[in-house]
């Protein structure tokens, strides 16, 4: 986060231009380019880049696929993607000159051959370009894929840079679906990639509020001295969807809410939530305090999961009063499947900063709406001025996504010659306060690895002791005798009620959303 | 009452004594999903006839991104009688989710005579608590500036390429820097000009094995519009200030010679040729030429590097806008202090 200054040093031009690590050409390697996710994200990411002045000039992308195609037929294809998906409108002087950085090479994973001569055109490239050797390998595919890419450009010489440049790998969740397959993809990884070089992304940490939540812990002196067990009486963790599958009904059934989300998504922003002030922004300084909250998550027993942990998928409903289908009647999903598609947990974290303050996290689809959200529950004052029926607690909350912000609710009294008490909200909206609009979280993550800025990125021990929290409760389910009951929620509600009865039993609610 | 399409009228006339009570009145009766927006204390002081109206415009684009308290006050010294007469405004744009307005508020004075010198008292009273104050000059900075009101500016906002006595000018506000009880900012838009500028020229020397470069750099030319020669050299000034260079030979018909640490000439041509204020701009090291100039469509730069092995492959950046209301949401975004551009006009103060 903070190599700004370690590049103006060795650039003088640069100084007071960037307060970010700036980005060196190299040339970005897709593989699985002809994919939804470079479609819909990665080409637009890329142009937007472009489009800022935030994309070094010698920037190449180089899109790896099976399918048939040349360099031309690839731009064009690429160029309706980036006119559908792209935030800001596309310019032609602008795409033309990117669309002649964009390259195809046509491989199969499996061909090594395949690999050896998209190590000469990268050569060729870098002579045409000024890549400068450096390279940047996009893994836009499934998990099953990696060995052989991998195998293949360590055999073709791809995983090591030439001196004075780099090569590194992006890779894209499921990072694995249990600490075993976590522990054997990273073992496949690290065989042809270092640590060092390898960014396992995480499109949440690249959310503008993910970032805030760092700055409004530790760059505002009111919230920390608070944020303990001593004031905090417990924190909600919410990511709510409308959406449904959307025609992803075959990975779901591999993955379900618990691995889809919790084990990524959520958990780090519970981290940037509980974990301690890092020494300094470095990326492994940051990357260390979070693994460490991370360690200290209880880790659920049997019983535990069935008390602390309710699983649910939901059934025929209606979103904005559109019937919607139950998950079972979802395109290649199993009928009789017992997936989940809402979760909610009740989590400890045993250190001295949060002991005895629940977490409670639900993740869904098929909810009323979407919203991402923590919200900081504070301990009541102690009412012996007030009546104790308008003794609400103080919420501060932190928006992640849509209406990106953060509120606190507070008591203040009603106007009047009596003594009546009412919460009140006190809101920051980042589009009202800042009228520039935010990246999308794929440029920011684009931009970094580019930089060599590792901070957003999961990394190793984080996404193994993630899966060793999250195993030992797909290991309750899956469990052929006493495994806990699969409730329903039709489509549209907020999920079973059991999920209300995880709280209610702690005599608190789920916040509305 | 705030309204819902924008106008750029000054609004409702209001007695100084009142304004508090008018601005709550304009939220009372508003109506629709409004909210009331407010990141800093946004003065503009001019003394140019009809400048409350087209100050008022530009205020009214400016809060489309950067929501504010805008206190815009046209004076006139000349006038013997006092007069003082005030008006509040709103100006609201839709949020970019639809729906909900934002609105930042304007309080506008209009000021003539002898009453002129109690400009910091009808600032400091209106301002939005606890928000910093940037205060945009947009005249040339009198002889007898009242200090007081140094104490609350945080940023002070001019445009250098206006002024006609660079020397003099700079010397007002470096006295005011000095007088202020607090850190003032001086935010110079003629230095914002050239941001992008500097920024495509600086990606060029990104990679280490571009830094070489700097050590056999031979010339610079600098093409610039009439007018805008002050922000040729602030240009020369910043190249001068990072790469340690050091004037070798005084202006003549366009050209100075500057030398590096190691005793190195670099020769400057400064071209005036109609276009843009900054139009092409070329640095020629030994064996190659990095270039940066205004694409053909006027937004963007073409920027190139090329030389006796390297064929030259033109990437297009954003261009600046010179557009007032573009260079003030540029400058607005920024942060922090300037201290590479009170490098870069102390590298050349000489040549301004």
């Amino acid at each position: 986060m903070n190599r700004a200054a370690e590049h103006s040093q060795t650039n003088p031009l640069r100084e007071g231009l960037s307060t970010r690590a700036v980005p060196q050409p190299c040339s970005i390697v897709i593989f699985g380019a002809t994919g939804d996710l470079t479609h819909r994200k990665l080409l637009p990411a890329l142009y937007n880049l472009a489009a800022d002045g935030e994309l070094p000039p010698a920037v190449t992308v180089i899109g790896f696929a099976r399918r048939p195609k040349n360099d031309e037929g690839f731009r064009k294809e690429m160029e309706q993607s980036v006119k559908e998906f792209s935030r800001q409108a596309v310019r032609d002087e602008i795409w033309n000159n990117f669309a002649q950085s964009l390259f195809y090479h046509q491989s199969d994973f499996a061909d090594e051959s395949g690999f050896k001569t998209l190590a000469q055109r990268l050569e060729k490239i870098d002579q045409e370009h000024g890549t400068r050797g450096n390279r940047l390998f996009y893994f836009a595919v499934g998990p099953d894929q990696f060995e052989p890419i991998l195998k293949h450009l360590k055999a073709a010489g791809l995983n090591k840079a030439p001196e004075g440049s780099w090569a590194r790998v992006i890779v894209e969740k499921p990072f694995g679906t249990d600490l075993d397959s976590a522990r054997e993809l990273n073992r496949v990884i690290s065989n042809s990639f270092s640590e060092e070089q390898t960014y396992r992304i995480d499109h949440f940490l690249g959310k503008e509020t993910a970032q805030n939540i760092l700055v409004l812990r530790f760059a505002n002196a009111i919230f920390e001295p608070l944020w303990n067990t001593r004031y905090i009486d417990h924190v909600q963790i919410t990511a709510a969807e409308t959406l449904g599958v959307e025609g992803r009904g075959g990975y779901y059934e591999t993955a379900g809410a618990l691995r889809d989300m919790v084990q990524n998504h959520l958990l780090q922003l519970l981290c940037l939530v509980a974990m301690e002030a890092p020494s300094d922004l470095r990326a492994d300084s940051i990357r260390d305090e979070k693994v460490k909250v991370v360690r200290c998550l209880r880790r659920m027993t049997v019983d535990g999961v069935a008390t602390d942990v309710v699983r649910a998928q939901y059934a025929e409903g209606a979103i904005n009063g559109k019937p919607v289908p139950a998950y079972r009647r979802e395109e290649r999903v199993d009928p009789n499947s017992t997936v989940d598609t809402f979760v909610a947990l009740r989590l400890n974290i045993d250190n001295w900063r949060w002991w005895d303050v629940p977490i409670y996290m639900r993740v869904g689809k098929r909810l009323p709406k979407s919203a991402t959200e923590i919200s900081v529950h504070f301990k009541k004052a102690p009412m012996v001025l007030f009546s104790k029926e308008t003794n609400d607690a103080n919420v501060l909350v932190i928006r992640i996504q849509p209406d990106e912000g953060i509120s606190l609710r507070m008591q203040a009294k009603i106007p009047g010659t009596s003594f009546r008490i009412e919460p009140v909200k006190m809101d920051f909206h980042y589009g009202t306060t800042f009228g520039k609009a935010s990246p999308e979280a794929y440029e920011r993550l684009l931009l970094d690895a580019m930089s060599g800025d590792a901070t957003l990125f999961a990394r190793r021990d984080e996404v193994e002791q993630a899966w060793a929290f999250i195993d030992p409760i797909e290991k309750a389910w899956s469990a052929k005798k006493d495994a806990p009951e699969l409730y329903f929620y039709p489509a549209g509600s907020w999920g079973p009620e059991q999920a209300d009865e995880l709280l209610a039993r702690d005599g608190r609610a789920w916040r509305r959303l | 009452m705030p309204e819902v399409s924008e106008s750029y009228s000054l609004g409702q006339p209001v007695a100084i004594s009142d304004i508090g009570i008018q601005l709550k009145k304009l939220w009372q009766e508003g109506e629709g999903a409004m909210t009331r927006a407010s990141l800093i204390n946004l003065a503009v002081y001019s003394e140019k006839p009809g400048s409350l109206e087209k100050n008022t415009e530009l205020i009214a684009k400016i809060t489309e991104n950067h929501a504010c308290r805008a206190l815009v006050i046209g004076a006139t010294r000349e006038s013997k009688e006092d007069r003082i007469e005030a008006w509040v405004n709103a100006h609201c744009h839709v949020t970019r989710a639809g729906g909900k307005q934002i609105c930042s508020e304007q309080i506008s004075f209009l000021l003539q005579g002898p009453c002129v010198k109690w400009l910091p008292s009808i600032v400091f009273s209106h301002l939005d608590s606890d928000l910093p104050l940037y205060l945009w000059w947009q005249d040339d900075f009198p002889d007898d500036m009242d200090p007081q009101l140094w104490a609350w500016v945080d940023r002070l906002i001019f445009d250098s390429q206006t002024w006609k006595d660079f020397d003099k000018q700079m010397g007002l506000v470096e006295t005011a820097e000095r007088e202020a009880k607090q850190r003032i900012v001086l935010c110079d838009l003629n230095w914002t000009r050239l941001d992008k500028v500097r920024y495509a020229l600086a990606q060029f020397f990104d990679h280490p094995a571009s830094h070489h470069h700097f050590a056999e750099m031979e010339n610079v030319t600098v093409d610039f519009a009439p007018g805008y020669k002050s922000t040729a050299i602030l240009l020369i000034g910043w190249l001068a200030s990072q790469l340690r260079w050091k004037t070798n030979q005084q202006h003549m018909n366009g050209s100075c010679r500057f030398v590096d640490s190691n005793n190195r000439k670099i020769n400057i041509e400064l071209e005036q040729k109609a276009g843009s204020p900054i139009g092409e701009v070329v640095l020629k090291s030994e064996r190659v030429k990095f270039c940066v100039a205004p694409a053909k469509c006027g937004d963007l730069l073409e920027v190139s590097r090329s030389g006796e092995k390297e064929a030259a492959l033109p990437q297009m950046m954003p261009a600046q806008s010179n557009d007032p209301v573009d260079l003030m949401t540029q400058e607005l975004l920024r942060g922090g202090a300037h201290r590479i551009y009170l490098r870069a006009v102390s590298a050349v103060r000489n040549l301004l």
